[in-house]
């Protein structure tokens, strides 16, 4: 009698702690652990295997490579319905053509149609110095320097005029934007119109160009000064003490700990996880047709002779 | 209107000829000022919220009750409508025929191409759960506040509502309004001055359907509130130098006007004030495109009055030249709206699903 009691509850408290193994929190309550450590005391230890719901992996690279798929964050401009429907043509748009993943500091060739150029079509390679804007108003700007003449150019990342965007070069720089290459040595900002792609490991992680740029003597067109750039070398040859006294005193160093501004100037990780899932698999199916594609480019068929 | 009245009194001046002499009157703000106050008609809409004893769990299950039959406003949710099929209308269509309009949330802007390679800037409005609420009759037809219609006497109203609501949140007076609609009650109301041949039965729903691609409307809607502003943001003034001996005057208006005989300030001068929180009508928008499935119809231009997610009113343009001259759905759209497949693109624009855009050689 006594034993067999025994017996009936150790059976329960096991069916028990079964049970509340199951749950969904992350933390073991610590009932669990004692009636855990019971069993490991008076009976081998039952192995469960709740069902494991597998969701999309959405690499975590996606809010840098598709910056453009997160809204602006201003609250008072956002609504579901509309960045869903912006999202959809995104992504008819994106299955047209092959837009690549890029940054600022990478160099590229866009092809685009144009009713005034000789052959209806216009190619301009050049460095990427910003991105902004979000959907379908998407842009980026591309800089190079022509027959001594600095040239740049306003894309619209979803205009359908636009034919090809080849990567020449994929790289990042030092800073968000580039535009004090305006201010620099035109050599930094030349680049050889039939430069051949660059091609990347696959897999191997985007490489950061840590070049330092040399600017020229003042007048500038911004105050570079006050904008703690990593990627100018001699920002400091043209400074004098007044500059630096006023630089001084619009630094804003508090910023970086304000988590409101933070949270107001970006799309919190939740909302973001929600979108790349909505989008995540034609996005990747779009990017294995990329990955064919450059396979089927790479491999040339052997000739036959004889 | 006795106010309007008044205005037009004051508006008259005995000149020693002891004809009627008109002063002009060039700003209309008199017209369209902010108003402080209620109407004496106005129904309070919402009861006031008393702080119920009511338990957390029980809370929980009446706001469960809420969303589940009141939830999702986008989607039209034709069970919650009592009445049988509402009976078609089969009136024929002549071009001096007024439709009924359709109530709507400015939900964004997006870019848009033409098949041409042009950018055009587009407004989204969607059409959320509009329902007729009430036909009344020209005869019957008597506001308290009488609208700006020519030949009123021989139009009509129809009674729009949409967004179905939860009634617990209603007052008796305001949802006494859909008592024989058999529609729900809703947030919003509108009412619309029609043709009789255009007359709507109650619970009939009206969608982005009502409209075609390539159609014009006029938008009317209430403009973003500034509150009180300076001359320099309210009518785009330079204001003064920020140096070179200039103090206190760097975002005055500076003059208003000369001496003598014109010794006064003219009707109509610009100077600071209330800016914003206005009705305006954007007229003769071209309709881009539309989405059955979601109520959306894309607008020409980014000028719609309001904020994002406002409201604002569509109906037909009453510009002469971009009238319709071809039928509209009228008195509105009766079928079966196609649920999924792609948007209704007007033919000038481009597809996102269609090839990039290429020129040819002449």
């Amino acid at each position: 009698m006594n034993l067999s009691t025994r017996v009936m509850l150790n059976r329960l408290t096991q069916q028990c702690a079964y049970k509340r193994i199951v749950t969904f929190s992350t933390k073991t309550a610590e009932h669990v652990i004692e009636n855990q450590k019971e069993q490991k005391k008076e009976a081998p230890p039952t192995t469960p295997t709740p069902p494991v719901n597998r969701k999309p992996i959405i690499p975590a690279n996606y809010r840098f490579v598709y910056p453009e798929f997160l809204p602006d964050p201003n609250v008072e401009w956002r609504n579901l319905v509309r960045e869903k429907l912006e999202r959809l043509d995104m992504l008819d748009r994106r299955k047209q053509i092959d837009l690549p993943e890029f940054y600022v500091g990478s160099v590229l060739a866009v092809t685009s149609s144009d009713p005034h150029a000789a052959g209806k079509t216009s190619r301009f390679v050049g460095i990427c110095i910003n991105r902004d804007r979000c959907g379908l108003r998407a842009r980026f700007i591309l800089r190079n320097v022509i027959d001594h003449q600095g040239m740049e150019v306003v894309y619209e990342l979803y205009d359908p005029t636009i034919l090809k965007i080849e990567v020449l070069r994929l790289e990042k720089r030092l800073d968000d934007s580039l535009f004090y290459l305006r201010d620099a040595l035109p050599e930094y900002s030349t680049f050889d119109e039939n430069m051949e792609a660059e091609s990347l490991e696959e897999g191997a992680p985007v490489p950061v160009n840590d070049i330092k740029v040399v600017l020229r003597p003042r007048p500038w067109l911004e105050r570079w000064e006050r904008q703690n750039l990593r990627g100018v070398a001699n920002i400091d040859e043209y400074l004098k003490d007044k500059h630096r006294l006023s630089s001084a005193k619009v630094q804003k160093p508090w910023e970086k700990y304000d988590m409101m501004k933070d949270y107001r100037s970006s799309i919190p990780e939740e909302e973001q996880t929600e979108i790349f899932a909505e989008v995540h698999t034609e996005l990747h199916a779009l990017e294995l047709q990329r990955k064919r594609n450059k396979r089927k480019r790479t491999f040339i068929k052997p000739k036959q002779l004889a | 209107m006795m106010r309007s009245v008044i205005n037009q009194f004051l508006g008259l001046r005995l000149s020693g000829n002891c004809s009627v002499l008109v002063t002009q009157v060039r700003d209309k703000g008199h017209l369209s000022r902010p108003r402080l106050r209620n109407p004496q008609w106005f129904l309070r809409k919402e009861i006031t919220k008393y702080n119920d004893l009511m338990t957390a769990e029980n809370k929980q299950f009446v706001n469960e009750v809420g969303t589940n039959n009141f939830g999702v406003p986008a989607v039209i949710k034709d069970s919650l409508v009592k009445t049988e099929a509402p009976t078609a209308n089969e009136a024929v269509w002549t071009p001096n025929l007024r439709r009924c309009g359709v109530i709507a949330r400015k939900i964004g802007q997006y870019p848009l191409w033409l098949k041409n390679g042009e950018r055009i800037r587009t407004t989204l409005l969607q059409i959320a759960d509009n329902h007729v609420i009430k036909y009344i009759p020209p005869e019957e037809y008597l506001p308290a506040q009488v609208p700006k219609v020519a030949n009123l006497h021989k139009r009509g109203c129809i009674l729009v509502g949409s967004e179905t609501t939860n009634p617990a949140l209603l007052t008796k007076e305001y949802a006494g309004i859909f008592r024989n609609s058999g529609v729900l009650p809703k947030k919003n109301l509108a009412r619309f001055i029609v043709s009789p041949e255009a007359q709507l039965a109650p619970g009939t729903p009206l969608t982005v359907n009502h409209f075609r691609i390539g159609d014009f409307v006029d938008v009317r809607g209430k403009t973003v509130d500034h509150g009180f502003q300076g001359v320099v943001k309210r009518h785009g003034f330079k204001g003064m130098p920020a140096s070179h001996g200039v103090t206190k005057t760097h975002r005055r208006a500076g003059n208003i006007g000369g001496g003598g005989e014109k010794g006064r300030v003219w009707p109509g001068t610009k100077m600071p004030g209330h800016m914003g929180n206005r009705w305006r009508i954007i007229k003769g928008l071209r309709v881009w495109r539309i989405n059955t499935k979601y109520n959306v119809m894309w607008v020409q231009g980014s000028s719609v009055a309001g904020p994002t997610g406002g409201l604002v009113y569509i109906y037909d343009t009453i510009l002469p030249f971009r009238k319709n001259k071809e039928a509209p759905p009228f008195p509105t759209f009766y079928g079966e709206p196609q649920q999924d497949g792609d948007d209704l693109w007007y033919e000038q624009l481009h597809n996102f699903k269609s090839e990039s855009i290429t020129y040819e050689n002449e």
